[in-house]
């Protein structure tokens, strides 16, 4: 299924501006800077995830890319144009955040908050909703309370409300955090409908969702450390600088995301068998970096 | 465009649960005109009594709530808070002890006009004093400290007075009361509660992305801190009406958005108005309880919809949490 109101890429469309572009931009809290030098181009369609500790500025990068907070210097350009305001913010970036209390709204009312009208919904605009809520699988429960949804309900039911008015770019801080598998599984499969028709930046913990991205940012020591596919990026000595753990990394031999595995705190010494459970399979040589390497 | 549809419901319950309200509302208006402390009359009589006494009466005590009711959803929905009500920006102090400095120097003036400004100015300190990004909390805390001294004061100026009789004059007027007021009295509150309550529920879908929070108003294209600097100053003037018109009066800022709420749930396009009308009909019934209850003696309307409000309040709380 498509989502509502993508814009899919075709073969004789013109190359477009970046849906979102930061050129030399800080971002930080308070004034003082947690990420300098930061150049980003999201092409249109590109899915890219933000990556790095806690602390690193993930969140930070991710609100100001969402035109939430204002970069201490540089500049960002959505669609090649300064962010505007009313509804057609909402159908320039999508956002979903952490932590937003779950509301009264039902989730038809939640969702068509997500087209910024100030006036009543028309009936195309109330058929957008009905597909965004289809869309994420809401279906059955469209007039029920958000209060009375479970996590990954109302995960599902937020980010319908970021990509109902059919943005060119959807900015997602931990949308799989706090879910279970089958919470995540869903949110992931929601993101792979949106692949190729809405850019997506992704800050996330979740190393399987960043290496299924197209492009992964790894944020470490107050700058973008590493900016490329996945493959490049998410390697163990990369991941045992920025992160500080010993990552075993597990590729799919089907072709898939591969899988990661915190094996030891990266400055734990000896080798990576030493604190494997006994009986774990040794990982192949390269593929565990920090203490061990 | 259907009622159900102008209010902003998909479905018709805000409609039903407006035209229900509305129904009960005039039932209520009819029987608070002709319930007295005089005795029952019939509203077609429309003597003195019923013409220029009670009925003027009866439609202070709407407006009273009305404005209460919607002042309380606009500061929930500012403050993020359902337990904001429209006195939470310390205005009660500072009502209270203008009212009753008033009440000392001009003891013949009435002290709504004081009260009101009173009631404006420590909702500006409040602000002064929580300036700075904005942090509901602290706003509270600001409104709790400033209405705590406020009262303070206004308890020292009671006991301090060199008679009873300051007392005695600013005890009706600290618990709330209509009065009498004449027809053309009611014309600046109407049109300012009427003004108040139409401003707020033409931004009705700005204050339900507001209500989100923030960071999700600002993501879904509300200019946030605008918005809250107007909603903020419609409250504060609303409250301000209902403090010079009829005192304090409790709980209905608190209760009738909780029970409009419960009937139609978050969207302010359907909440605004039931909860003004749930405001207009609770004090409109409080007035008749405190008025024929003691007759001949009248009770402070705010004591009865705290009596009445707070029972209602917890049983509502208690139907929740089965």
């Amino acid at each position: 299924m498509t989502m509502p109101g993508a814009r899919p890429a075709t073969a004789t469309e013109p190359i477009v501006e970046a849906a979102i572009e930061a050129t030399g931009v800080a971002v930080g809290r308070g004034g003082a800077p947690v990420l300098a030098g930061v150049d980003l181009a999201v092409a249109p369609g590109e899915r890219i995830a933000l990556v790095g500790a806690n602390g690193a500025g993930k969140t930070t990068l991710l609100r100001a890319l969402a035109g939430l907070d204002r970069p201490l210097s540089g500049q960002l350009r959505w669609a090649g144009r300064p962010l505007p305001a009313g509804p057609d913010r909402v159908r320039t970036v999508g956002v979903l955040l952490q932590g937003e209390p779950a509301s009264r709204f039902t989730v038809r009312e939640l969702v068509t908050l997500g087209l910024g009208l100030d006036g009543p919904a028309p009936a195309a605009a109330r058929r957008r909703v009905d597909d965004a809520i289809a869309w994420a699988a809401l279906g059955g429960l469209a007039d029920r309370p958000c209060q009375a949804l479970s996590g990954g309900e109302a995960q599902r039911a937020l980010l319908a409300r970021a990509v109902v008015a059919g943005p060119r770019a959807v900015v997602l801080d931990e949308p799989t955090n706090h879910l279970d598998p089958a919470g995540r599984a869903m949110v992931h499969a929601l993101l792979d409908r949106l692949r190729g028709q809405v850019a997506v930046v992704i800050a996330s913990h979740e190393l399987e969702l960043a290496a299924s991205c197209d492009r992964v940012a790894l944020l470490h020591a107050g700058r973008v450390a590493a900016l490329g596919p996945p493959a490049e990026v998410l390697t163990p000595a990369r991941l045992a600088e920025a992160l500080g753990v010993q990552i075993r990394r597990l590729d799919d031999p089907a072709g898939g995301p591969p899988l990661f595995r915190v094996v030891a705190p990266a400055g734990a010494r000896g080798s990576v068998a030493a604190v494997a459970p006994r009986g774990a399979v040794a990982p192949r040589a390269g593929d565990v970096a920090g203490g061990a390497a | 465009m259907s009622f159900a549809r102008a209010l902003g419901s998909p479905g018709s319950q805000g409609g039903r649960a407006i035209t229900g309200v509305v129904v009960a509302c005039a039932a209520v208006g009819v029987v608070a005109i002709c319930a007295g402390s005089t005795g029952w009359r019939w509203p077609w009589a429309w003597d003195a009594m019923v013409g220029d006494l009670r009925a003027p009466r009866v439609l202070l005590g709407g407006l009273v709530g009305a404005a209460l009711a919607a002042a309380g959803v606009a500061m929930q929905a500012v403050l993020h808070n359902e337990l904001a009500d429209p006195y939470v920006l310390g205005i009660s102090g500072g009502a209270s002890v203008a009212a009753v400095a008033s009440l000392a120097v001009c003891p013949g003036v009435a002290p709504g006009p004081a009260a009101a400004v009173g009631a404006g100015a420590a909702a500006a300190l409040v602000r002064v004093l929580a300036r700075g990004p904005h942090d509901p909390t602290r706003i509270l805390l600001a409104g709790v400290a400033v209405g705590s001294v406020l009262g303070s004061a206004t308890g020292l100026l009671l006991v301090l007075a060199p008679d009873s009789q300051l007392l005695r004059s600013s005890t009706s007027w600290l618990f709330g009361g209509l009065g009498t007021p004449s027809w053309s009295a009611l014309i600046a509150p109407a049109a300012g509660v009427a003004a108040g309550i139409a401003w707020l529920w033409r931004h009705a879908r700005r204050i339900d992305r507001l209500a989100l929070g923030a960071d999700a108003a600002t993501a879904l294209g509300v200019a946030v801190p605008a918005l809250r600097r107007q909603i903020l100053g419609i409250a504060v003037v609303l409250t301000a009406i209902a403090v010079a018109a009829a005192g304090l009066v409790g709980f209905v800022g608190l209760i009738a958005p909780h029970a409009a709420r419960r009937l139609v749930g978050q969207p302010h396009r359907a909440l605004i108005p039931l909860a003004s009308l749930a405001g207009a009909l609770l004090v409109m019934a409080a007035d008749a309880v405190a008025r024929t209850a003691f007759a001949p003696r009248e009770l402070p309307v705010g004591l009865v919809t705290a009596s009445l409000g707070g029972p209602m309040f917890l049983w509502q709380l208690q139907r929740g949490a089965r």
